[in-house]
């Protein structure tokens, strides 16, 4: 059996397994969960774009992610579009606002880049607080439309259960994960690489770095709108909190722990994390507290310290000793 | 009319000072040894809550006093150890995104340490003045805010004879400058940077606890003095001292100022806004040089 | 013999410092100028402005006749002049075959969208590359030397051979004129011998090239024509024979420093 073809059958029954998943196992808040893992992987992959592959700090991810779900919100609620329409929108003005803050990245870079972008997502955060008359305020939007069904030959497919929005989520996961792959692993990839490792360096060969940053943030917001999109229209309710500074904070610690510049770590980060949270928020009964989020920091401090290259990493890193290939690139390296 | 500009004028260059005595540190960190550490407004965190545990147990004017110096040592020990155990090690070998990564882990860490042992709900730092105001020609202040601005100012001039008159003062602007040339020069690097970080943390521990007179102290403080310490740093420069002096009092003037004739809610974006103009005009800050300082 | 480089009256100031000082000089097609000098005389200054990295202070750079002085590098690298750097900017987190693959990236027509959507385009079982720059990208390395190295991680690798890398991921650039800043420094005498045969072969192919050096072997043995730069002036320009007698350039390595390993 070739690699190929094995390659194929595994990546057939992964996708059988997601989609039985709902059918299998039915309780509720464990789908609850497994949707929100999903947006969150939405997020983690948009965010390693950016970071990871195209090396532009960007701490105002939670700015796309708010956008995108105030947005979707507000069209359905307001303008009595189809919230179909709505998603799709929050993830196009989300990416306008990423092509806004993709300017600054053209002159700063690091701590300094960092913080603009972190000022970027307050303001805007501050305008959701503020602009009652659009958003109410601090009470948030709620009550936010679901999204309306689809017929499909004579089925008719509503989106109010977990087990029903989860084939939604599921298949927005799969398309971003596939662009994902797309993008980092193509001529698109190797360019905005380049630029992450040495932005003179690739300026040499001929690539428009500005234009590159622009394209890469304007993408990746658009992934986050759609995640933001997504959320509104599960949870029902958005407010400022959606774009607060620890929404970038979970987005970034799932990702670096599940390994940075991958294209399987964000999903493991976010879908691993998720479990681990809630799994952790069971036992707060027996040790009386919640542990979850210094949890987190520790883990983060962790990863950084000793598991550069997130859990992916440690996993190459032991199929390598395992297997006895050199100190190459794994996963890449049959290039059709 | 007047004498309300005056009046927030004052109230501006007051929390300007405690902005400059936070920022300090942090911008000290960078210069020496190029660490953003979005954990600093947390250090601070640390601080105020030394004071509230203090001043419950001694208050009045010696439990402040008390808690000023027990915040200092307190936190100068939280940064020898994260600086040890933590940023150290990743000193050149990793990059400027990782320690940035895991000084927001810290944070994480430090602001959810908190909550846990201190709960949520936000306390207070008793008044050792008990309420007591001061009043010249049409503006007023409490005395403990006076005492606040006071105390920043001293303690700012007391770091720059620090910095200017004694060996391990200018030892720490060395290694700030030429990280290389200290070295040849005998400098004990690995001296130094525990020096600067615990000297930075100390800072911002009093800091803290001059914040925490004026706000309240919650575990989920520390998010606006990082942020606000930040400002501050790149507005004079990273790395520059005087340039974060001056940009705290800048940025406690203008929040203040904005803030009364302006917008009142987006006070704290008024940094933001300042920078993020800034930087696109002088992307090295205010103050700041093309190679460091 | 074409002209096709010429820089007219170059200078460049940083703040009070003349780093570069009315320089001018022309490169014949398909000749390899030496340019040498003593340290911090403004050669790397020089390089940066041609290629675009630094845009001049005063002066023409005149490309096949074009005007591209103050264009920026990647516009420059576009137009068909590539460099490398004294201090090696590969990309450390790709393997050498990718650092080639993206210098052989046709980016004149494609910008960051058709790149971006392409990939999302492309179908299933065409790779990630296309075929042909898969093995442009191998002969480029075994060209240099290093085909061996192809999937490794271009930071795992020995400075020599990330030297290499460079001047194999400039030539994926399809240059017309290739400056060389510094190739050899840091090479033992068996690598000078390998870099002395490639840079003529690199000649062989039609490109001008014009290199930086330090190291007198390589320097004399390939080049056909010297120039010397001083204090950011040029003093002396000509056949290396003529130049290595020229008083002022004797004068000028007196003094300063001598690498006079022949």
């Amino acid at each position: 059996m070739s690699r190929q073809v094995r390659h194929l059958l595994g990546t057939v029954a992964v996708i059988a397994a997601l989609l039985i998943l709902p059918r299998v196992i039915q309780e509720r808040y464990f789908l609850h969960v497994v949707v929100m893992a999903g947006i969150y992987s939405i997020m983690t992959m948009s965010w390693n774009l950016l970071a990871g592959y195209s090396g532009q700090l960007n701490l105002g991810h939670a700015a796309f992610f708010g956008i995108g779900a105030y947005t979707s919100a507000l069209v359905a609620m307001k303008l009595g579009v189809s919230p179909w329409f709505g998603l799709l929108g929050g993830g196009v003005i989300a990416g306008f606002f990423g092509f806004l803050l993709g300017f600054p990245s053209l002159r700063l870079s690091g701590p300094y880049l960092a913080i603009t972008t972190i000022g970027f997502a307050e303001i805007l955060r501050l305008v959701a607080v503020n602009w009652v008359d659009l958003t109410r305020g601090s009470l948030g939007l709620s009550g936010i439309p679901l999204l309306t069904p689809i017929r499909v030959g004579g089925l008719k497919l509503e989106f109010y259960f977990e087990r029903d929005y989860y084939y939604v989520v599921l298949a927005a996961v799969l398309f971003t994960y596939f662009c994902m792959r797309r993008f980092t692993d193509s001529e698109f990839g190797v360019s905005l690489q380049a630029l992450r490792d040495d932005e003179q360096g690739a300026q040499s060969i001929g690539i428009h770095t500005s234009q590159y940053k622009l394209a890469v943030f304007t993408l990746s917001a658009f992934f986050a709108g759609i995640a933001g999109g997504l959320f509104a229209h599960f949870a029902r309710l958005v407010s400022p909190d959606t774009m607060s500074l620890h929404v970038t904070f979970d987005t970034l610690t799932m990702t670096m722990i599940g390994g940075l510049g991958t294209t399987a770590g964000p999903i493991l980060g976010a879908v691993l994390l998720s479990l681990l949270s809630e799994w952790l928020r069971t036992l707060e009964d027996f040790f009386k507290m919640d542990i979850r989020l210094v949890l987190y920091g520790i883990l983060l401090i962790l990863t950084i310290r000793f598991m550069h290259g997130g859990l992916v990493g440690v996993f190459q890193g032991l199929k390598e000793r395992f297997s006895g290939y050199g100190r190459t690139r794994n996963g890449g390296a049959d290039h059709g | 009319m007047e004498s309300l500009f005056l009046q927030q004028t004052l109230n501006g260059l007051i929390i300007g000072s405690i902005y400059s005595l936070i920022a300090i540190g942090l911008t000290m960190i960078f210069g020496v040894m190029k660490i953003s550490n979005f954990a600093h407004g947390d250090f601070a965190m640390v601080g105020a809550y030394t004071a509230v545990f203090l001043m419950a147990w001694l208050p009045g004017w010696m439990g402040w006093v008390g808690s000023v110096i027990a915040a200092a040592a307190v936190v100068g020990i939280l940064g020898i150890v994260t600086e040890r155990l933590i940023f150290r090690p990743l000193l050149g070998r990793w990059t400027d995104i990782d320690i940035i990564m895991v000084s927001i882990g810290l944070f994480i860490l430090l602001e959810n340490l908190a909550q846990l042992f201190f709960g949520a709900t936000p306390q207070m730092i008793s008044d050792p003045f008990r309420g007591a105001t001061l009043g010249v020609g049409g503006v007023s202040t409490s005395m403990l805010r006076l005492f606040c601005l006071g105390f920043s100012c001293t303690a700012i001039a007391a770091l720059q004879i620090f910095l200017n008159r004694s060996k391990l003062g200018i030892a720490i602007r060395a290694t700030s400058q030429n990280r290389f040339a200290a070295q040849l020069m005998g400098v004990d690097i690995n001296l130094i940077y525990t020096l600067t970080f615990w000297v930075g943390a100390a800072l911002a521990g009093v800091g803290g606890v001059l914040y925490g007179t004026t706000f309240a102290v919650h575990p989920l403080m520390g998010a606006m003095p990082t942020l606000k310490a930040f400002v501050v740093t790149i507005l004079g420069g990273m790395g520059n001292l005087r340039g974060a002096i001056f940009g705290g009092f800048i940025l406690g003037v203008a929040e203040s100022l904005g803030g009364n004739y302006l917008a009142m809610e987006y006070q704290h974006a008024i940094g933001f806004f300042i920078i993020i103009s800034v930087l696109l005009l002088r992307p090295r800050g205010l103050f700041g040089t093309r190679e460091g300082t | 013999m074409a002209e096709i480089l010429k820089i007219e009256n170059l200078t460049k100031y940083f703040g009070g410092l003349c780093a570069v000082d009315d320089v001018s000089f022309s490169l014949a097609e398909n000749v390899i100028t030496g340019l040498i000098g003593p340290n911090g005389a403004g050669k790397t200054t020089l390089i940066n402005m041609i290629s675009g990295a630094i845009p001049p202070s005063h002066g023409r750079i005149l490309f096949n006749g074009a005007d591209v002085s103050g264009r920026k590098a990647y516009a420059v690298n576009n137009r068909g002049i590539a460099r490398t750097f004294q201090v090696v900017r590969i990309f450390s987190k790709l393997t050498a075959l990718e650092n080639v693959l993206a210098g052989l990236v046709d980016r004149r027509q494609k910008g960051p969208w058709s790149l971006a959507f392409a990939s999302l385009v492309r179908g299933v079982a065409k790779g990630s590359y296309n075929p042909e720059n898969r093995r442009a990208a191998e002969r480029l390395l075994d060209l240099v030397g290093i085909g061996g190295y192809r999937d490794e991680l271009a930071g795992n690798l020995p400075y020599a051979l990330t030297k290499r890398l460079e001047i194999a991921r400039a030539l994926a650039t399809r240059p017309k004129v290739l400056l060389l800043d510094e190739p050899s420094s840091g090479l033992n005498p068996a690598e000078l011998v390998d870099q002395i045969a490639l840079i003529r072969e690199i000649r062989k192919q039609g490109i001008t090239i014009l290199i930086i050096e330090h190291v007198m072997k390589v320097i004399m043995d390939i080049s056909e024509r010297l120039i010397v730069i001083h204090y950011g002036k040029k003093i002396a320009d000509g056949k290396p024979e003529a130049v290595y007698t020229d008083p002022n350039v004797v004068e000028a390595y007196l003094g300063g420093e001598s690498h006079a390993a022949r």
